[in-house]
């Protein structure tokens, strides 16, 4: 069992930093747990921020996205704010994290904040420029979620509280697709690749490429972006998004281990890669269902 | 610490360590007299879904839950449910379909699709066999291949789905 | 038939239904103490010292025990019938730790959290030794040994060498028959370590009853054995030692073996207080047992026009730290499957190894979906290279009615065994409803431009209970209003044995199936069964119920005969009734009333059977699948089975047995292995990463029951509980060498090794 001092039940969110700074001992937040539980750290007391005010999806008027940290995976696969934006990208990687049980509580901050390079939501936020809002007792902060991944299971917080994700307005009408590969239906991704891109008059626009599973900390394939960006649709052949995907793969930097080796991660980047950009590319935007992702 | 929780439709409060999960909490007693047996352990790693319960009415996997997460919260384990008539009508169809073999995971299942069917009721929709299977997607049973349990819970669909049909004002819905 | 062959209502599914306090663990004795296991963190390590004084400090811990303190009496945990094919090669507690987990103390505290804590202030001091993790070093390897002490019984080679049970067993002269073939196939294939996985982990509580005798309730599937095995290692008398086996989460052979009972009694012993144990399932993943990880080579002689005319299986195996079912899993292997394609040249050898790893043992199937994945893979290349088309390859040669195997005769259980002859066989039919249903040679279109689509098949047999050594008892015992109580020795674990020997009974003395209540397995109280294994339990089991019911039907017939002033022969049961003629009727119950109060006789009695055959079941499955050539993706669409079980007894429950036989092969076939490293560590060992089947893993499944009467079964039946798992594994790799062009030698084919595969063919 899982030995601990003291659960401390936040109300809200400045609640939540000061009784983490309260000590005595080390504390850290506990928001599903379901992380928590599998991997149990050493510390005397956990800050549970499941009331905190930290579980709303709140859409503002301009259309941009504010989704707080203690939101579980549930409430983002099935919220219609979350499922209209970009497709559904979002909406679609959580559904497809852990199982049903696990989605009712498991949350979008605890998803960040373990920092696993296999986050299955960590390449749809990067694909949509997510920002991160961070609080301390004193401070506040808010940085691209590309700065908050440090290493594995490493960030940037070092104690301070995730308070949400906030995404523009900008990203909502990209055209965005993910795709992941695994062993078995309900299985840690071997390979994630999530893109975002938009097209205007017939010219591509803004490229997000992310990769998960493939590098220490979930990444953007930067140069394989500025293949894409600002051709024409009509330039990009198969054989030019074959060339991103390599590129792609190029970027990523993956290990061996038990479930796949580096060399096979590295090529079904390409390949991921390749062909999630060419469903972007061809995705006719009269079939643009509301609520869900091609 | 102390936990006050809605445990079945009941007021109860659990002491419990503050590391312990709600799955220690509910099967092991200890100080807490109530053993919930049904709640069953079979992984303590969110995998296999023999713990689920209900937590506010959602299904949880209670060896990934905090007990003190519970505290100011509703629990409700199969026991809760004895007397729920779309309870037992699924148990009844479980064992008709001879979706019960050791029976281990059923509890876990039974809970899975008891919420299943209750939000597709609430929303008119009758799940397809998809839908089902996601709902047992956190339910691991080594026994049945799912064939006969999945068959199970799409009869129990069909007759709500008939049921709603038959009152008035509801057509039926697809999914 | 009324009762056989009438989906009851399965005799606890209710209960179990309810999640009433039915298995092992629902039910805690006052004043329980909670027992955990120190494992070894080293592969092969002699344990130097063990040194308990700081977790015997820590408030709450009762007791640690380790093999200083316990005798040391050479036993195996195989759970088998005497005497034991297995090696005598494990004690209690042993002195030297030959994995990463094997015992080194057990602790019992006041609560779990203690004792767990106790495991880390146990202070031991470790010899490490040279582990051997690659079965091949092992072999070679002389000079370091895993069993130093020979085994008391010769089965292994302990002190010798690392080879734990040996095979070499030859009908015909193989090398000479190649000669004369117009081709040879020789080709490789490598199965996995996989775990059976139950849901419910093992788990035993042990206490004294009231005149100090030990219990143990605990989720097994072979209570007589077990017990017969504690009273030796503990020195007790049988008497004085009560098994109880309530419901058990599944099983599927991981629970014929004594994981844990010996640990629970042997601290009741010591602190004279009730002990549970319970795995994680890391413990199970990790010290349980796994199937035996293999490597097969087989050699084909072939004529042109398709007859075989030799086959020859050469079986390496891992059997881990520990020989238990070491020769017999092995010799399945062969005997099970390559009766298959009977030819009048057949060699087979197994050299099973002792390595450090995770202790190999019996897991449905038992040795056969291993072979079983050799041959049916090796039918499809033979098939290719003398350009035969698979299907016809197979019924050119398949086991016929009538046919015998000459291998049974040569292997047995361990030891010579008798010659089988095939008494019934619905194999051909099964082919065709299963070729029928999959739409063979009517290949589907591919649902994706990028995807690939191929079907594929395999045969399979296995047995029913094993010939000559398997057997069970039964006692039915008639009450005065008609109903019937049973007490089997047979253990059902979930896979509905309670039911079916109930719908025997019923049968047999026409009366309703709900009339008969079942007690199955307690020392105590029910007589003797081998337990739930070797997919015995209706063919053997069955046959012991049907045997008693008919004892007491024949008394009662008797009884009304003199009561009617009949013959004997004149007096019919059915539906609840006795009559002889138009006449004379009465009620079972008022037969059973007059007995107990006129005659004053209780209608009872007790039957002991064994079958000196075990007659095969047969099954044919077919797998559609669409691979991903890009990606080494496989998506099983859809799987068919159709099986020749005999009489099913219970379709649903017979139908039960193959889906989820089916669930566990794709397993095999797709994505399960426990993997080991070279150090002896298993990487995987929880449920995030040892992946089973889910709902979401499964295909479209059609199941088709193939009845057949088999003579020597109770009503015709024979056995389905493992046969199923048999043939899915190759027919999903046969299905996507059909799409892809590549085979895959070895399985799982996760995604990567059919990428590897693809491209290394293109290479
Ligand atoms: C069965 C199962 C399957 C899973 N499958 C997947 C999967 O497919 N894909 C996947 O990505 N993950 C998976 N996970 C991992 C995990 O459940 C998810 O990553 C989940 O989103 C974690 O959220 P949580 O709220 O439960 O985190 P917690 O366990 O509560 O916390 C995780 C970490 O984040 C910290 N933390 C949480 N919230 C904050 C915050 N607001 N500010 C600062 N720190 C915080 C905690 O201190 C802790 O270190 C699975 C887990 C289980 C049990
Ligand atoms: S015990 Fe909780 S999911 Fe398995
Ligand atoms: S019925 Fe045994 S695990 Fe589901």
């Amino acid at each position: 069992m899982w030995d601990l001092k003291e659960y401390r039940i936040a109300g809200s969110a400045g609640e939540a930093v000061a009784m983490m700074r309260r000590g005595p001992g080390k504390g850290v937040y506990i928001a599903g747990g379901t992380d928590l539980f599998l991997f149990p750290p050493t510390c005397d007391y956990v800050v549970d921020i499941n009331h905190a005010g930290l579980s709303d999806i709140v859409g503002s008027p301009d259309g941009d996205l504010f989704i707080g940290a203690a939101t579980t995976l549930h409430d983002l696969a099935t919220n219609p704010l979350v499922n209209r934006f970009a497709g559904g990208l979002l909406s679609e990687a959580a559904a497809h994290c852990g199982n049903r049980p696990v989605r009712s509580t498991a949350t979008i901050g605890g998803n960040l904040c373990n920092a696993l390079p296999s986050a299955d939501l960590a390449p749809a936020l990067l694909a949509l420029d997510a920002v991160c809002y961070i609080a301390d007792e004193d401070s506040q902060e808010s940085l691209p979620l590309e700065d908050f991944f440090t290493g594995p299971r490493k960030t940037v917080l070092d104690g301070r509280l995730l308070v949400g994700i906030a995404l523009s307005a900008e990203a909502a009408k990209r055209r965005a697709l993910a795709r992941r590969l695994t062993r078995s239906a309900e299985d840690i991704a071997l390979v994630q690749v999530a893109v975002a891109l938009e097209v205007i008059d017939g010219r591509v626009g803004a490229v997000r490429i992310a990769l998960g599973s493939v590098a220490p900390v979930p990444m953007r394939a930067m140069l394989a972006e500025a293949q894409i960006e600002g051709e024409l649709l009509s330039d990009l052949t198969p054989d030019r998004l074959a060339d991103a995907g390599l590129i792609a793969a190029s970027e990523c930097d993956p290990i061996d281990d038990h479930r796949a080796s580096a060399e096979y991660r590295r090529e079904m980047v390409g390949v991921l890669t390749r062909r999630v950009l060419a469903s972007a590319l061809a995705w006719n935007p009269s079939d643009d269902k509301e609520g869900g992702a091609a | 610490m102390k936990i006050d929780v809605r445990l079945n439709g009941r007021d109860t409060a659990w002491e419990a360590p503050a590391g312990a999960t709600l799955l220690a909490v509910l099967r092991d007693g200890g100080p807490n007299p109530a053993r919930m047996i049904s709640v069953k352990r079979g992984c303590e790693t969110g995998d296999c879904g023999a713990c689920t319960v209900l937590l506010d009415g959602q299904p949880v996997n209670s060896c990934v839950v905090a007990a003190g997460r519970a505290h100011g919260h509703e629990v409700t384990t199969l026991e809760g449910l004895a007397a729920d008539p779309l309870m037992i009508s699924l148990q009844k169809a479980l064992v008709d379909h001879a979706g019960v073999q050791c029976g281990y995971c059923s509890p876990g299942m039974l809970i899975s699709l008891y919420h299943l069917l209750r939000e597709c009721r609430a929303a008119g929709v009758r799940p397809d066999d998809h839908a089902i299977r996601e709902a047992l997607s956190g339910n691991l049973c080594r026994c049945t291949g799912y064939v006969k349990p999945v068959a199970a819970a799409a009869a129990v669909a069909a007759a709500l789905e008939a049921v709603q049909a038959a009152a008035p004002g509801k057509g039926t819905v697809a999914s | 038939m009324t009762e056989v062959g009438r989906n009851v209502t399965k005799i606890d599914a209710f209960k179990l239904a309810r999640g009433e306090p039915v298995f092992t663990d629902d039910v805690h004795p006052v004043g329980m103490l909670w027992a955990k296991v120190l494992g070894s963190p080293h592969a092969h390590a002699r344990i130097v010292s063990v040194d308990a004084t700081r977790a015997l400090a820590l408030p709450g811990v009762v007791d640690v025990a380790w093999h200083a303190q316990v005798k040391a009496i050479p036993h195996t945990r195989a759970g088998q019938s005497h005497p034991e094919p297995s090696p005598w090669d494990t004690v209690i507690m042993p002195e030297k730790a030959r994995f990463i987990g094997d015992r080194v103390a057990v602790v019992v505290a006041e609560d779990l959290a203690t004792a767990e804590k106790a495991l880390g202030l146990i202070d031991v001091q470790y010899e490490v030794l040279p582990a051997l993790t690659d079965m091949d070093e092992a072999h070679r390897r002389t000079d370091v040994l895993i069993h130093e002490v020979p085994d008391p019984r010769g089965i292994a080679e302990g002190g010798r060498s690392n080879v734990a049970a040996r095979i070499d067993k030859q009908v015909g002269d193989v090398d000479a028959a190649l000669k004369t073939c117009d081709h040879v196939v020789e080709r490789t294939y490598w199965l996995p370590r996989v775990q059976a996985s139950h849901i419910e982990p093992h788990v035993a509580i042990s206490w004294l009853d009231e005149d100090g005798r030990l219990v143990v309730r605990t989720s097994t599937q072979v209570p007589f054995h077990l017990r017969r095995i504690l009273a030796r290692i503990l020195e007790m008398k049988e008497a004085d030692i009560r098994v109880i086996k309530p419901r058990v989460g599944g099983g599927f052979g991981d629970k014929q073996e004594m994981v844990m009972e010996d640990l629970v009694a042997l601290m009741t012993l010591r602190t004279r207080r009730p002990v549970r144990l319970e795995f994680t399932r890391t413990e199970e993943l990790i010290c349980a047992r796994v199937r035996h990880p293999q490597r097969i080579v087989m050699t084909t002689g072939v004529m042109n026009d398709g007859t075989i005319i030799a086959n020859r299986m050469q079986v390496t195996a891992d059997t881990g730290a520990y020989g238990s079912h070491a020769l017999t899993v092995q010799g399945n292997t062969g005997q099970k499957v390559l009766p298959m394609y009977p030819c009048a040249n057949i060699h087979f050898q197994v050299t099973c190894l002792y390595t450090n790893n995770p202790i190999s043992g019996a897991f449905r199937g038992y040795g056969a979906p291993q072979g079983c994945f050799a041959l049916e893979c090796h039918i499809d290349e033979v098939a290719k290279v003398i350009g035969m088309d698979r299907l016809e390859l197979r019924r050119k040669n398949h086991i016929r009615l009538g046919d015998t195997d000459p291998l049974s005769a040569k292997l047995g259980e361990g030891k010579e065994g008798l010659v089988r002859v095939i008494r019934s066989t619905g194999l051909e039919k099964a082919i065709e409803l299963g070729c029928e249903a999959i739409g063979w040679g009517r290949k589907r279109p591919p649902s994706a431009p990028h995807l690939k689509r191929g079907l594929g098949m395999a045969l399979a047999m296995q047995g029913s209970g094993i010939a000559g050594v398997d057997w069970g008892a039964a006692t039915v015992k008639l009450n005065e209003d008609g109903s019937v109580n049973l007490a089997v020795g047979a253990t059902d674990i979930g896979q509905g044995s309670d039911t079916v020997l109930a719908q025997i009974c019923a049968q047999e003395l026409g009366i309703r199936y709900e009339d008969v209540r079942v007690l199955s397995s307690d020392t105590d109280l029910t007589p003797f069964d081998v337990g739930a294994y070797a997919s015995s339990t209706t063919y053997v089991s069955g046959g012991a119920v049907l045997k008693a019911a008919r004892l007491v039907r024949e008394q009662l017939a008797a009884m009304a005969a003199e009561r009617w002033k009949c013959a004997v022969e004149e007096v019919r049961f059915g539906a609840g009734l006795v009559n002889a003629g138009p006449d004379r009727t009465m009620t079972v119950a008022e037969l059973a009333s007059h007995a107990l109060y006129h005659v004053k006789v209780q209608p009872m009695a007790t039957a002991s059977h064994m079958s000196n055959e075990s007659p095969p079941p047969f099954a044919a499955q077919f797998a559609d699948v669409e691979v991903d050539p890009q990606t080494g993706e496989v998506f099983l669409r859809r799987f068919a089975s159709a099986v020749d079980l005999g009489t099913p007894i219970h379709p649903d429950l017979a139908e039960g047995q193959i889906e989820g036989a089916v669930a566990q092969a794709i397993g095999y076939a797709l994505f399960e292995e426990v993997i080991v490293d070279a150090g002896g560590r298993v990487r995987n060992p929880n449920f995030l990463d040892y992946k089973i089947a889910s709902a979401l893993d499964m295909p479209e499944m059609i199941t088709i029951l193939v009845p057949t009467q088999e003579p020597s079964g109770p009503f015709g039946a024979k056995a389905a509980g493992e046969v199923p798992i048999d043939g899915p594994a190759p027919a999903i790799v046969n299905a996507i060498c059909d799409a892809v062009g590549v085979r895959a030698y070895r399985i799982p084919v996760t995604p990567e090794r059919v990428w590897r595969q693809i491209k290394e063919a293109g290479e």
